[in-house]
């Protein structure tokens, strides 16, 4: 059977234009995807029962069984971690938020480690966005910041930008300028116009020169600023300033580089001082599938988009203080929950050994390097291939996502409901 | 009256205590003081060992000391108006949030946010700071705004950010970006650091040591002689930040 605009379950473009075949209980073939959603789609090698660590070895358990140790973890935890949440659906985050208010927990999903900054800075002083399909119909000049589409996004160029024509680009590769500033010659950069190169931890100083020549101080600059000569400077102000409706979008080379979330104030008070002269408008290149979702949901709930802590049963929120690689630096938390992402492969390796000596238990469908810290594995159903819900694109776009058929997995939203209704009933609200 | 309090051993020792109501104004009225371990709520003496010595009839009058396994004791001297605490070790985050008067000396070191949005009083602390001293809660438009923090040691990244009144010196190091947006109020820095006021738009900076990194947007404004540890310097000065409309002043020790 051939399922049509399928919405496809890896990266923060979430296209909705693939066509999957399905046998059975089996994705076949997958068109339109880019290789990350292939390899999502056919390389799917599930766990097939939940699994307990005994002693050296793994062992098989039921759901039930698995459901109500889980629940006993977090229940005798002092500082319960619920980690994660970016690769399911809106309807089980929320579900998990719900879990972190019921048990005093600290619950943070997947920004913590991509585009948290972006959040803070966006919290500092606003953010000038817009949706895909306005850069698509409109941008003229697109500036790809500190990230590598071609890599990580790899549909958003021939999506939305450079190859996509829109209503008023008629031939899109002819007439959108592209430009890629970073620290090195991507693949991105080969197909751009202008390629800015900055040294490493430059981007706050170029972006401050670029702020200083749009406000008409071109006299102050040096010679080079972080690597970049005074002449490229002016060329690419000139071509911001010269453009009808510019976008920005940036990566984790401006929010992970130093300075942090101030190097995206920077590029935000950049678009806004564009702003002034013509219209632009500035997007973070979400990565992790519906973490975007993720801080939608954490905020319809608690108030903050990650990183929230309910220890004392009112949410708090304080990056540095209440975000998962800190508390887990710190070996502050004494059981943790990780659902739907892999922090034994993201994390730094002093946050992974913490893991490893606390009670660890994943809800996830696959076998990653978690599973190597985790006591205890819970396979689920991946949401957009055997589990639907609801799952944010990259610029704020909710789109459904759909079952392609019907296995025999619980999803995420069936086994964390299970957990939270047996928690609420131990702590006597049942 | 003179508060003695000393950690007793925990079971799970790295989990953080919130005591936001050790301040002396509490010891006065002897209210019951609760802390919290985590998610439990405990009573002050399944925490600490508790001794009190003397009188006191207003909360000047009331010193706690805090000795023991107390770096990871969050919140110690919030909404202080008066009194002093004493901290023999280390401290940890948001020692002395908002507080408005009286006086509190760390001898060892102290976790991040330092004097949060302090409004007035006197932060000592023998050790190191980490990042934020002196700074603002997320999001908020102002940090310190009063009062005074003196550093014997070295301070983390964005020291003094939003710095908007009174007098952060940290006589050693700072980290990155020390009076990031800082918009009045002065942040003496008696050593090195790295990109001292990015977007800066008031107040008065001072490095006396190495400012590397300078960002592109100061404007040079001449040389000028300060004072620093009884010694005349001579500094170059800047303006800016000139990204933004910014009106602040940068002094940089000259070579
Ligand atoms: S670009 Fe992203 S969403 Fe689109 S097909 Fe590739 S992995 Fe999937």
């Amino acid at each position: 059977m051939k399922v049509e605009d399928v919405v496809c379950p890896f990266c923060g473009c979430l296209c909705d234009d693939l066509v999957v075949e399905v046998e059975g209980t089996r994705v076949v073939s997958v068109e339109n995807g880019c290789t990350l959603a292939n390899e999502k789609f056919l390389g799917d090698n599930r766990l097939t029962s939940p699994i307990r660590r005994a002693g050296g070895a793994w062992q098989q358990v039921s759901y039930e069984e698995a459901i109500e140790e889980t629940a006993a973890i977090l229940l005798d935890a002092d500082r319960p971690l619920l980690y994660g949440w970016s690769g399911t659906h809106g309807e089980a985050q929320s579900i998990g938020v719900h879990l972190g208010e019921l048990l005093g927990a600290l619950i943070d999903n997947t920004s913590t480690v991509c585009h948290g900054p972006s959040i803070m800075a966006i919290q500092e002083v606003g953010h000038p966005g817009c949706t895909l399909g306005q850069v698509k119909n409109r941008a003229d000049v697109v500036v790809y910041w500190g990230t590598n589409p071609i890599d990580a996004h790899p549909r958003h160029m021939s999506r939305y930008t450079t190859f996509a024509d829109g209503f008023f680009l008629t031939d899109a590769f002819l007439e959108r300028k592209v430009i890629v500033v970073d620290v090195r010659k991507s693949e991105s950069a080969n197909i751009a116009d202008e390629f800015v190169k900055i040294e490493p931890g430059g981007d706050y100083a170029v972006l401050a020169a670029l702020r200083a020549i749009v406000r008409g101080k071109r006299s102050l600059i040096p010679s080079f600023v972080s690597g970049v000569s005074r002449e490229q400077l002016f060329r690419v102000a000139d071509t911001l300033l010269g453009a009808k409706f510019g976008a920005i979008f940036f990566g984790l080379g401006l929010t992970m580089s130093r300075g942090r979330y101030k190097n995206v104030r920077n590029a935000i008070e950049l678009t806004a001082e564009l702003n002034r002269h013509t219209k632009w408008t500035i997007s973070p290149m979400r990565g992790h599938w519906n973490v975007y979702g993720s801080n939608e949901v954490f905020t319809w709930i608690s108030g903050y988009p990650y990183a929230v802590d309910f220890a004392r049963g009112i949410a708090f929120y304080n990056p540095g203080e209440t975000t998962s690689v800190d508390v887990l630096r710190r070996g502050e938390c004494d059981a943790c929950l990780v659902v739907a992402s892999d922090p034994g492969a993201h994390f730094p390796r002093a946050c992974a050994e913490h893991l490893a000596r606390i009670p660890t238990v994943q809800i996830d469908p696959h076998v990653n390097a978690t599973t190597h810290l985790a006591r205890l594995q819970i396979p689920v159903a991946v949401t957009g291939i055997d589990a639907e819900g609801t799952a944010y694109r990259m610029d704020g776009v909710p789109i459904r996502t759909r079952k392609l058929f019907t296995g025999r997995y619980p999803s995420d939203t069936d086994v964390l409901m299970k957990i939270y209704d047996r928690v609420k009933e131990e702590k006597g609200h049942g | 009256m003179r508060v003695i309090l000393e950690t007793k051993p925990r079971k799970k020792p790295k989990i953080p205590i919130e005591a936001e109501a050790i301040i002396p104004q509490n010891f006065l009225l002897k209210n019951d003081i609760r802390v919290y371990e985590g998610n439990k709520e405990r009573t002050l003496d399944e925490i600490f060992y508790v001794t009190t010595e003397g009188p006191a009839v207003s909360a000047d009058q009331v010193e706690i000391v805090l000795s023991g396994e107390t770096g990871v004791i969050k919140r110690v001297g919030e909404y202080m108006n008066a009194g002093r605490i004493v901290i023999e070790g280390d401290i940890g985050m948001h020692c002395g949030n908002f507080m408005s008067a009286g006086e509190i000396i760390i001898r060892g070191n102290a976790d991040a946010w330092l004097g949060r949005e302090m409004r007035g009083g006197v932060i000592r602390c023998e050790g190191n700071a980490d990042h934020y001293c002196g700074a603002g809660y997320r999001g908020e438009k102002r940090g310190m705004r009063g009062g005074t923090i003196e550093v014997l040691g070295n301070a983390g990244d964005f020291t003094a950010e939003y710095l908007s009144g009174g007098e952060v010196r940290i006589m050693g190091d700072c980290g990155d970006l020390p009076g990031v947006e800082m918009r009045g109020g002065t942040l003496i820095i008696g050593g090195d650091c790295h990109r001292p006021c990015g977007n800066m738009t008031g107040g008065t900076c001072m490095v006396f040591g190495t400012a590397r990194a300078l960002l592109p947007t100061f404007v040079n404004a001449g040389s000028e002689e300060r004072e620093f540890c009884g010694q005349r310097v001579e500094m170059n000065v800047f303006r800016g930040d000139v990204a933004n409309r910014g009106k602040g002043t940068l002094f940089v020790r000259k070579k």
